[in-house]
């Protein structure tokens, strides 16, 4: 029973409810509105019904609801929306604290046992908010000869390069947040960038375990990146162009996978080591190190790393639907949108409500929508099974099927891909266009 | 001026590529004893094993208990196997006080013996899974462990502290529906150990790290004085209970299993294949156990030695354990020192970790089947 | 090659496993469930009756204040020691029982053996936890008291597994 919380005064506590109100009236007039009105002052304000939307008019949709779906839609259209909800950051953390549970439970069926039970009526299902929660709640401890700002920056680093990775990434035709015509090169170029991120952490914490963590994760990270580019070379090649978008588009009769399968393995096997998962989870190996370069982090930081490391999983699974499962390519199963309700409007005995500005998202996007969360989960599944099923490796089986085996089957890969270019089979002139 | 050093200090000169790690007691990966390990980038210098940290004078506290009262005290060392480490204290005692043990309870003891070895065995396999990083190698086994749990809890009325065997026999009978309770879980944990062969020990990733590491060879197992699956793994045919066998084990068929090369390979599949063994007893006994008859000789009351001293042992599930009891006309003991199975491994730790890799540590250390509180007394 | 094929066989052995019933009991919706009625001890045969080791129940009309139990648990944990009762019995003159302390108790159950006269016995009751030490200390009266006790799940082995039902 808690006897040092202080007794409850009726007095001290509307005093506190004043002096909140105080304090935000008075950061939200004097901070907060200047600085939105300089926001605005940035956006390019849409024009709906040939009328300027200016920030003013557009709170007026409570007036005139003729307004509220063209503005949801133009705002569904900027570029903000497409970093910050979908396919950017929102769906893609949505993505990886599903996968978060998802893992839990999966490998809790594998081992006979139950998993997250019971935050949450229905079998534990609000397990994540309140590991969330804790983890806010936490001390955030520093070792007192830490490298201070390096340490602080770690996580930070770790979440930003994630999250830039899941830009990249095209979710349906059109919906991506960055398109760049090397695209695929600036994929290589951010996942170089983790063992980066990995060794200075390490380093900074000042600690004998996360020295030796931090030297396995480069070790590791850096061997396993070579067979990495080389697997997905055999791709490029056939498809012709580097620009995920195309590589998609290009998949519209075929999957790559069935034309370049030794390349999808030794991809499938190097997603493992990028993401430190068993069997490949030295830097982080429990039993040896006690928890690798990720000792010293607690609270909230550590609550940063594993949403970097989700979104880095999410990634890379949207990264092999894309590249070698054929994106968002797939059947029309979506059923399209009721041609009446946007002429005429749903009617409801003597009232007829008329919606203008529908649809919001039209029947194609939302199609190849479905299509690529199908076959990402899927991927996701086969990336989790593994954490049931292997032990460990060490470190020299890992360096050894890194810089042996697995760059071996790369150029054997990358010589088929050659092979089937050059007999014609495919790419440009080729048999199957 | 001449510096000498008090005797036991040494000056020890500090290299820049050794890393002196503190595999310590606060540790996942240490279980309670503390390693110090020097380490030139992953190759293991020397191994300086630093057990203690559990001591709790056991032995000395013996000498305060009268013999009965000394069950509950002597079975601390190793809760889960608590009737193996009983089993010769019960012995010695029996021998001091010359007291006869009915039949029906020496099968009794028998098969409580078994079932705590299968516990053990089981717990050890659990923790080897978790330190070469294989979940479900922790969960299977604790999970199947619950089927012996349950029996022995029937049995003796505890899940871990058992308190079960007693100089004279057992405290109780067993309950009425436990022979086909019994037979039916083992049969079903014989299929479930089945299972275990794919996922773990025909696991290329795990042969990979285990096969060719920590070798002992057949020569140093011997000299080094070493016992239980360690011995056997090496190559010599050596069972207590089939070279010196105490109550009914003579009765029973099973075999001692054997393994020539030595690794961390064959001391991982010794207990394993042993468990298989370990059932095939428990069947037999209950097959061959008299139906009916006392389980306990009543003591006279504040029973006491005559000045004598007697030395028995068993094979429990880390080695030959060994009780050398004196006693001396009163009702407590004069000593009791127990010779543990784990201790006398400890010493492979230095000798097979020197030259290894960092990443084989776990799986030779927690591979010689070495237990911190038993060892530590 | 062997490795491939040992590599597939994990994952298949893995995956077979989703089908297998899982072996947990969820408590505290469910419990376990006990055979008998807790262990007892018969000092004319010297010999117990199986039974879970769980709480002590002390029968007022059997215990002659004789103070065994107590000299038996010195030596092991000391949590037995005997106060003053207020209730008069013709068998127990000192009118003095025996009160444990669970925060010492071993559950080791060799003050039930000590007992001659059928007076202390054990229950199938363990969950005895409290906020406070002082709550752990379990006067005579409250031993005197019958645990209610919620039985639901034994372990049963059938075609797909074994599990708690």
């Amino acid at each position: 029973m808690s006897t040092i919380a202080p007794q409850f005064r009726l007095s001290r506590f509307i005093a506190s409810l004043f002096d909140l109100i105080f304090w935000v009236l008075l950061i939200f007039s004097l901070v907060g509105l200047p600085i939105v009105f300089i926001i605005l002052f940035y956006i390019k304000l849409p024009i709906i019904n040939g009328q300027l939307m200016t920030p003013y008019l557009s709170m007026t949709w409570m007036a005139d609801p003729s307004r509220t779906l063209p503005i949801v839609k133009t705002f569904i259209h900027t570029t903000i929306f497409r970093v910050m909800v979908f396919p950017g950051f929102g769906f893609a953390a949505l993505l990886a604290a599903a996968t978060i549970f998802v893992e839990r439970k999966f490998l809790a069926k594998i081992q006979l046992r139950v998993g997250p039970l019971y935050c949450g009526k229905i079998e534990g299902i609000l397990q994540l908010m309140g590991d969330g929660f804790k983890l806010m709640s936490k001390e955030i401890i520093i070792p007192a000869k830490a490298d201070k700002p390096i340490f602080w920056m770690g996580p930070l680093l770790f979440v930003g390069a994630a999250g830039a990775f899941v830009s990249l990434i095209p979710v349906a035709p059109g919906w991506v947040v960055a398109n760049p015509n090397v695209g695929l090169l600036a994929v290589f170029a951010i996942i170089g960038f983790f063992p980066i991120i990995a060794v200075l952490t390490a380093w900074a914490a000042n600690s004998k375990w996360t020295f030796i963590g931090g030297l396995r994760a480069l070790h590791q990270m850096v061997a396993f990146e070579i067979p990495l580019i080389l697997s997905l070379l055999g791709v490029v090649i056939l498809s012709g162009s580097l620009n995920l978008s195309h590589i998609v588009e290009s998949q519209q009769h075929f999957w790559w996978i069935v034309f370049v399968p030794i390349g999808a393995i030794v991809f499938f096997i190097t997603i493992f080591a990028e993401l430190e998962r068993i069997p490949f989870d030295l830097p982080e190996a429990e039993s040896e190190i006690v928890a690798g370069w990720l000792t010293e982090f607690s609270g909230m930081m550590y609550g940063l790393i594993q949403l970097g490391t989700y979104l880095k999983l999410y990634a890379f699974a949207g990264l092999f639907v894309v590249l070698f499962l054929g994106g968002w390519n797939g059947p029309m199963v979506w059923p399209p949108f009721p041609q009446d309700i946007i002429t005429h409007g749903i009617t409801i005995g003597p009232v007829t409500a008329k919606f203008p500005g529908l649809p919001l998202f039209d029947q194609e996007m939302l199609n190849g929508t479905l299509w690529f969360v199908i076959k990402t989960v899927g991927v996701i599944l086969l990336i989790l099974l593994p954490r049931g099923v292997f032990p460990r490796v060490r470190m020299d089986i890992a360096l050894h099927t890194g810089w042996y085996k697995l760059i071996g089957l790369a150029f054997i890969n990358i010589f088929i891909a050659l092979g089937l270019l050059y007999a014609g089979v495919l790419g440009p002139g080729g048999l199957l266009q | 001026m001449t510096t000498q050093l008090p005797p036991g200090m040494h000056i020890e000169t500090v290299d820049d590529k050794i890393m002196t790690l503190n595999v310590g007691p606060q540790h996942p990966g240490s279980g309670h004893m503390r390693l110090i390990i020097k380490v030139d980038g992953d190759y293991i210098v020397s191994c300086d094993p630093d057990p203690g940290y559990v001591h709790r004078g056991e032995e000395k506290m013996a000498e305060y208990r009268n013999y009965i009262q000394n069950i509950p005290h002597l079975e601390r060392p190793v809760i889960h196997d608590s009737s193996n480490i009983l089993y010769p204290y019960c012995l010695g005692v029996e021998e001091l006080l010359g007291i006869e043990v009915p039949e029906r309870a020496k099968y009794i003891r028998v098969i409580a013996a078994e079932l705590n070895r299968c516990i053990y065995i089981l717990y050890w396999l659990a923790i080897y899974g978790i330190f070469l990083g294989h979940s479900t190698m922790f969960m299977w086994p604790a999970g199947d462990r619950e089927l012996f749990i349950d029996l022995l809890e029937a049995m003796s009325g505890a899940r871990v502290t058992h308190a079960y065997l007693v100089p004279g026999g057992v405290r109780n009978d067993l309950p009425s529906n436990f022979e086909e309770r019994c037979l039916r879980q083992v049969e079903y944990f014989e299929k479930r150990l089945k299972e275990y062969e794919a996922i773990f020990y025909q696991n290329p990733l795990l042969k990979a790290r285990t096969e060719g590491s920590g070798i002992l060879s057949r020569t140093d197992a011997i000299r080094l004085g070493t016992t239980g699956s360690v011995l056997r793994a090496s190559g010599v045919d050596f069972d207590v209970r089939k070279k010196e066998p105490y109550d009914v084990y003579e009765n029973l068929d099973f075999q001692t299993i054997v393994m020539k090369e030595g690794d961390s390979y064959a001391r991982s599949r010794i207990p394993y294949l042993e468990m298989f063994e370990s059932c095939r007893i428990i069947k037999d006994a209950l097959k061959k156990m008299p139906k009916s008859g006392s389980v306990r000789t009543k003591l006279k009351p504040n029973p006491k030695g005559g000045n004598d001293e007697v030395y028995r042992r068993v094979e429990s599930g880390r080695g030959a354990l060994g009780y050398y009891i004196v006693s001396n006309n009163r009702p407590e003991p004069y000593r009791v020192k127990i010779s543990v199975g784990s201790f006398r491994n400890l010493i492979c730790m230095p000798y097979l970790l020197k030259g290894e890799k960092l990443g084989n540590m776990p799986a030779v250390y927690w591979g010689l089947n070495y237990w911190p509180v038993e060892a530590d007394r | 090659m062997s490795n491939v094929v040992g590599i597939i066989r994990a994952l298949n052995s893995g995956v077979k496993h989703l089908a297998v019933k899982r072996f947990t009991l969820r408590y505290p919706e469910q419990k376990l469930k006990f055979v008998g009625d807790g262990f007892q001890f018969n000092p004319e045969t010297g010999v117990g009756i199986a039974g879970l080791r769980g709480r002590h129940i002390l029968f007022h009309e059997h215990c002659t204040g004789c103070q065994l139990c107590s000299v038996a648990c010195e030596g092991i944990a000391e949590a037995i020691s005997m106060v003053k009762v207020a209730e008069t019995w013709k068998h127990n003159k000192k009118a003095i029982m025996p009160q444990i302390d669970y925060g010492k108790c071993v559950f080791c159950g060799l003050c039930v053996d000590a007992c001659p006269f059928y007076a202390l016995y054990m229950t199938n009751d363990y969950e005895l936890s409290s906020f406070t030490k002082s709550a752990l200390i379990y006067t005579p009266a409250q031993l005197a008291i019958k645990p209610k006790i919620s039985q639901d799940v034994e372990i049963k082995i059938d075609g797909r597994g074994a599990s708690h039902g």
